[in-house]
């Protein structure tokens, strides 16, 4: 992930970054401590929805008792110690009844179940995985789609050729979404750099900003200019994505996404 | 006694360290860099000119400082300086996550160094120190505010103002106004609710705190919200530091984005007083007035872009004001004595994830455009046009500059309950993003000039415009200086990586330095043979 401020691209989370991103990356980024123990909370999810759902909800976001989500008690605690009191003694004064007959490993999957709700909303490394079936639905009009792409995108583009089998490349609706927007692995950029000589080499782009131009020439050859002496032509793949980016309306890219996503 | 500066005939002497009556609205001192924006206003405008168009070619390094000894932070790699360095008394003061560094400004030699243990927090940046007298206050990135002696970097005390635990987390460069040291804090993970705090420069005992939702049904801006619930986990965090305006006595200060930060459907309403310029009174926390840049924000777009105050005519008449590049995409020029609205205008895209704006001058969100399970795009990055990096102000050119983002982006709903917590969906596509530095004409919010990229470069790190007519900004890796009147590049220098701080100036000696933070090295650059 970026964290110097170069903003293309602009990868900012909040305050800018956000780890090195997935669910590992996020949890140390975040400090939200060790990770819970998916088995532990695996075994202890039937035993909170007989015991606590009830009042407190079965992903533990509350009801007639308060949120354990967002609680201050089971954020502090790392070793069920406070939990576990509360559990076996329960919190009369709040209305909340003991639980003497709960085990330490009961206590412990219950602790371990809270821990992976706070998890899941917490460490946002995990929301690929847990909403991956929503982001692979389609909800747009193939048909439609089809009509968009044909009209739009078969001067470059071919369903039975480089796009056959795209739906099935990317079975992400969400995924295929944004890469057929704006592909983000165009390869190499290709430019021509023409010197006051007139004497023009092309190649693939090493460097390219402000005051530097690089390029590798098909020979391999490595060519360097300061930027301000020469005329920079690069090649632009994605004139045709760019020209469409202002016309879409939020229904082209899901219908146009649904069609892709019938090409199996 | 040292004499430091002069501000009309009064000689403020620093022989107790800095003098809080240092800082004032619009004049910045040649000797010293005394507040995170140099002056109250934040438009991080110089009046020092020894370095100028006419001999910026001759500007060269005098010397680096690179942070040794402390490798990868967790999360986030290696140290970044995010920080502007304090200058007082020839000595340096700057920091990133749990260090603080004390520098000689004529050398370059670490002094001393601070060092706070890692116990969670995000380490994501760390903007600089507080100073008052001569004391330091610092925020180690767990919630702990804590004050040190200059002299030496020994700790006085700190104390626990924000709970780690429940992903509050603290980057601010605290902030002094009178006796009050203003500190604000940051948190989106797990809906926490935002709030700034006054403490006091001796004791570090609360003074008052001010919170960014209303405290119970009934309350002022309460109508906003649908329930307590809901203004509890509310968000507005106000992890940047503010401005102020002494005659008026009005703290300026932007707020964050609302939680949970994507899922808006528990949350129905404007949202008071998240993603808003609240004006406060420093004194108090007693709130003046508002405006609320990204009502109901769905797309993380913290308002927290530092609110520039400057004075200029407006169809003949003089008026104090007040403008924000912000996050959202759009730039907004308001009367700070009131906060009533002169100019909106998005600068980044047609802003067409609002419908228009309300009576007060503020975007009318389009739900059409609220993130969606199956995304909506927006014709900016999804995740904001702007962030942190400071903006300037130049009363020479009166343009306003910011380092932006253009390009569209879509934004996903993920969690569809009636209860979504954190995030609850996402932003994503950075779709034909590109970078720019922006001049924006104060009165119509009209771009000047725009310096925009496309392809490998960018700009980076914030801004500074000097009355030597020249903007410094980070552009391709290099510190570039521009003609703030076209944006012509009028001197470059490479640096170890990319600018990732605001420039800021300051005169040693007789001599202007220019200091500029990039990656882990801050960089002085002087007039070369100026000695």
């Amino acid at each position: 992930m970026i964290f110097i401020l170069v903003l293309t691209p602009p990868v900012l989370m909040a305050q800018e970054g956000g780890g090195r991103g997935g669910r590992g990356g996020t949890r140390e980024f975040l400090g939200l401590g060790p990770a819970p123990d998916a088995a532990a909370a695996k075994k202890g999810e039937p035993i909170y929805i007989a015991n606590c759902a009830a009042c407190h909800g079965k992903t533990a976001r509350g009801g007639e008792a308060p949120d354990l989500v967002r609680s201050v008690v089971i954020l502090h605690d790392e070793k069920d110690e406070e939990i576990g009191a509360l559990i076996k003694n329960g919190r009369p004064e709040a209305g909340m009844p003991a639980f003497p007959g709960l085990s330490q490993e009961d206590i412990h999957g219950i602790s371990q179940f809270l821990k992976m709700q706070v998890e899941l909303t917490a460490n946002r490394g995990t929301y690929g995985q847990t909403y991956s079936s929503l982001r692979s639905q389609t909800s747009g009009d193939a048909r439609k789609g089809q009509d968009f792409f044909e009209a739009n995108c078969v001067a470059c583009h071919s369903a039975a050729g480089d796009l056959a089998k795209i739906g099935a490349k990317f079975p992400q609706a969400a995924i295929l979404q944004s890469r057929f927007i704006w592909p983000s692995t165009p390869g190499p950029a290709h430019a021509t750099v023409t010197a006051k000589s007139g004497q023009a080499i092309a190649g693939t782009v090493l460097r390219l900003d402000d005051f530097d131009v690089a390029l590798r020439d098909s020979s391999g050859e490595y060519h360097y200019w300061p930027r301000d002496q020469v005329q920079v032509q690069v090649e632009d793949k994605l004139g045709g994505h760019r020209a469409l980016l202002p016309k879409y309306s939020d229904a082209d890219i899901h219908n146009v996404t649904s069609y892709l996503a019938t090409l199996k | 006694m040292k004499t430091l500066f002069l501000i009309g005939t009064a000689v403020l002497t620093l022989a107790q360290g800095l003098d809080p009556k240092a800082f004032s609205l619009f004049k910045l001192p040649g000797g010293v860099w005394p507040t995170y924006n140099g002056d109250y206003s934040g438009r991080r405008f110089s009046d020092l000119d020894q370095i100028n168009q006419s001999n910026v070619e001759l500007l060269k390094i005098e010397w680096m400082y690179r942070i040794q000894g402390i490798g990868p932070q967790r999360g986030v790699g290696n140290p970044t300086i995010k920080s502007t360095p304090l200058l007082v008394n020839g000595v340096l003061y700057f920091t990133i996550p749990d260090h603080v560094f004390a520098i000689d400004a004529h050398t370059g030699e670490r002094l001393w160094q601070y060092d706070s243990e890692d116990h969670g927090g995000h380490l994501v940046g760390q903007r600089g120190v507080g100073m008052y007298g001569n004391w330091l206050y610092f925020m180690s990135p767990d919630g702990w505010f804590v004050s040190l002696d200059s002299k030496n970097g020994k700790e006085r005390w700190k104390k626990k103002v924000a709970d780690e635990k429940l992903q509050y987390f603290t980057t601010i460069a605290p902030m002094v106004v009178k006796n009050h040291i203003l500190i604000g804090v940051g948190g989106d993970a797990m809906d926490v609710r935002g709030y700034l705090e006054s403490r006091d420069p001796e004791t570090g005992e609360l003074q008052w705190r001010w919170w960014s939702t209303p405290e119970k049904v009934g309350d002022q801006a309460s109508d906003t919200w649908p329930n307590k619930s809901a203004m509890d986990h509310g968000g507005g965090m106000t992890w940047l530091p503010g401005t102020y305006d002494p005659e008026l006595n009005l703290l300026y200060w932007g707020t964050g984005n609302a939680n949970p930060v994507f899922a808006g459907q528990s949350r129905k309403g404007a949202n008071l007083w998240t993603a808003s310029i609240v004006a406060l009174n420093p004194d108090t926390g007693k709130l003046a007035w508002w405006f609320q840049a990204s009502p109901h924000d769905t797309h993380d777009w913290d308002n927290v872009e530092t609110p520039v105050l400057f004075d200029a005519v407006i169809d003949g008449q003089p008026r104090k004001l007040l403008a924000q590049g912000a996050r959202c995409g759009w730039f907004f020029v308001l009367d700070r004595t009131n906060g009533k609205n002169l100019v909106s205008a998005p600068f980044s895209g047609t802003g067409n994830w609002a419908k228009g704006v309300d009576a007060k001058g503020q975007p009318i969100p389009d739900p059409a455009k609220e993130p969606k399970e199956n995304g909506s795009m927006i014709d900016m990055p999804a995740m904001g046009a702007t962030n942190w990096p400071p903006p300037s102000y130049s009363p020479q050119t009166e343009l306003f500059y910011l380092n932006g983002t253009e390009g569209y982006g879509i934004a996903y709903l993920y969690d569809t309950s009636d209860n979504p917590e954190g995030y609850g969906g996402g932003g994503g596509g950075n779709f034909d993003t590109k970078s720019a530095l922006f001049a924006l004409d104060i009165r119509t919010g009209k771009i000047k000039w725009k310096h925009e990229h496309t392809g490998a470069g960018g700009v980076s790190g914030g801004i500074m415009t000097t009355a030597g007519k020249l903007l410094f900004t980070g552009d391709s890796g290099q510190l570039v200086a521009f003609d703030p009147a076209d944006g012509r590049i009028l001197w470059h220098q490479r640096l170890s990586s990319s600018v990732s701080n605001g420039p800021s100036t300051w005169t040693l000696d007789g001599k202007q330095y220019i200091i500029v933070g990039a990656g882990d090295t801050l960089y002085a650059f002087t007039l070369a043979g100026k000695k």
